[in-house]
């Protein structure tokens, strides 16, 4: 009986891309920094191969002197098949990004993807405060500069192949050269991205 | 090459499906664990091959598709799916192959230690497909044991009912969850609210209800 079931497993196996089957993607993390000096991402959960649920969190977040965190959750689902799709989210406390420069105490970041369709909806912003102006719920990558620093973007929604990326805060660190500005670094905080094809 | 393949994919399928239809027979009379009272929706089931994944966000309360002033913190974050073949053990308990719930309740009302509330299972024993609700593309009852992150409670049981009632999932698809252990659950009993009570309408993310045969 054993036997004839892995004969039976083996006739039914035939690579995804032969099926025609979309194949579903899916990330969320909690903090990214990436500069000359700091490469992290952390917590970070990622769609394994063959689907499921999985699920990485952190009570505190501290990268460098450049951001903390309070109660950070990454988790993604999926599944590879006829029906194909894919969500992540990620969610964090409270949250200070260059010393207080941005704030904010409830950052919810969803992508969602099925085939042909993805969305944002359920990202939100909570108490978010930057350069001392308090923005409420900010239309999707809405920029605003930094004097010194760079530029922020806040609910930032970029299209990929198949699906979406929504960074619910998003810093791109500069710096003045003889030519005009360098970027230098870049701080992702509340990060989802889904897709499937 | 390609259609060559095609149709050896097509021949090795149909020869699966006739040597296990057997296996796949619906078996109407199968049940699972009751924790709670009677529902309006979610009471009549089939033990059969399902499979459903997924997650995203609820607004509870009130748990309608709207979200909540993001400011109030009340909303809850997921990921969850759950598979099984539709066997039933000598106890007629539909059982499932495997699953998982990632589960973060945001209220500050809900926390605990100054941190939200976390909910994850440890095992996912049983499913069941609901026959009898207003979800389009499918539903279930599922459940198994959890943990409290938070305090280590363990071997809790939950159920949770789920809905996939198209696309997209925000505004449309039903999630709600019990651990009667704990006293918690995100349910909305109004018969009125979409899809099929007791869900709750997600207002983001997605439940996905996948073909088996």
């Amino acid at each position: 009986m054993r036997i004839a079931s892995m004969i039976i497993l083996a006739l039914m196996w035939v690579p995804a891309s032969v099926r025609g089957q979309a194949t579903a993607s899916a990330e969320s993390f909690g903090v990214s920094v990436s500069t000359v000096t700091v490469n992290q991402k952390t917590p970070s959960a990622v769609l394994p191969a063959d689907g499921g649920t999985t699920q990485d969190q952190a009570g505190a977040v501290t990268v460098a002197n450049l951001v903390t965190a309070q109660d950070v959750f990454a988790i993604v689902s999926g599944s590879s098949d006829d029906a194909s799709d894919a969500v992540s989210n990620a969610t964090l406390g409270s949250v200070s990004i260059l010393g207080g420069l941005i704030t904010a105490d409830g950052v919810v970041a969803v992508a969602t993807s099925t085939l042909g369709n993805s969305n944002a909806d359920g990202s939100s912003l909570a108490n978010l405060v930057v350069n001392g102006v308090e923005l409420e719920d900010p239309a999707p990558n809405t920029r605003v500069d930094l004097a010194g620093v760079g530029y922020v973007v806040l609910n930032e929604q970029i299209p990929t192949d198949g699906g979406l990326t929504v960074n619910m805060i998003h810093v791109v660190l500069q710096q003045p050269t003889l030519t005009g500005l360098r970027t230098t670094g870049d701080i992702v905080v509340g990060s989802a991205s889904s897709s499937v094809n | 090459m390609m259609s060559n393949l095609r149709s050896l994919a097509a021949l090795t399928a149909t020869v699966a499906v006739v040597v296990l239809a057997s296996s796949c027979e619906t078996r109407r009379n199968a049940v699972a664990p009751r924790m709670g009272g009677p529902l309006a929706h979610y009471g009549s089931f089939e033990c059969t091959p399902l499979k459903i994944t997924g997650g995203g966000r609820i607004d509870y309360p009130p748990g309608s598709a709207d979200k909540n002033p993001p400011a109030s913190h009340e909303y809850e974050t997921f990921g969850a799916h759950v598979i099984a073949s539709g066997q039933v053990d000598a106890n007629g308990t539909c059982l499932a192959d495997k699953g998982a719930l990632e589960w973060v309740d945001h209220r500050p009302e809900m926390e605990i230690d100054g941190h939200p509330l976390n909910l994850h299972a440890t095992a996912v024993t049983f499913a069941e497909k609901a026959t009898d609700t207003d979800c389009s593309d499918g539903a279930a009852h599922w459940g198994g044991k959890l943990r409290v992150q938070n305090t280590g409670q363990d071997d809790l049981d939950f159920e949770v009912w789920d809905c996939d009632n198209g696309e997209p999932g925000a505004g449309h698809d039903g999630f709600a969850i019990r651990v009667d252990a704990i006293g918690y659950e995100v349910m909305c009993p109004d018969p009125d609210l979409p899809p099929a009570e007791p869900t709750c309408t997600l207002t983001g993310g997605n439940r996905q209800f996948h073909p088996t045969h």
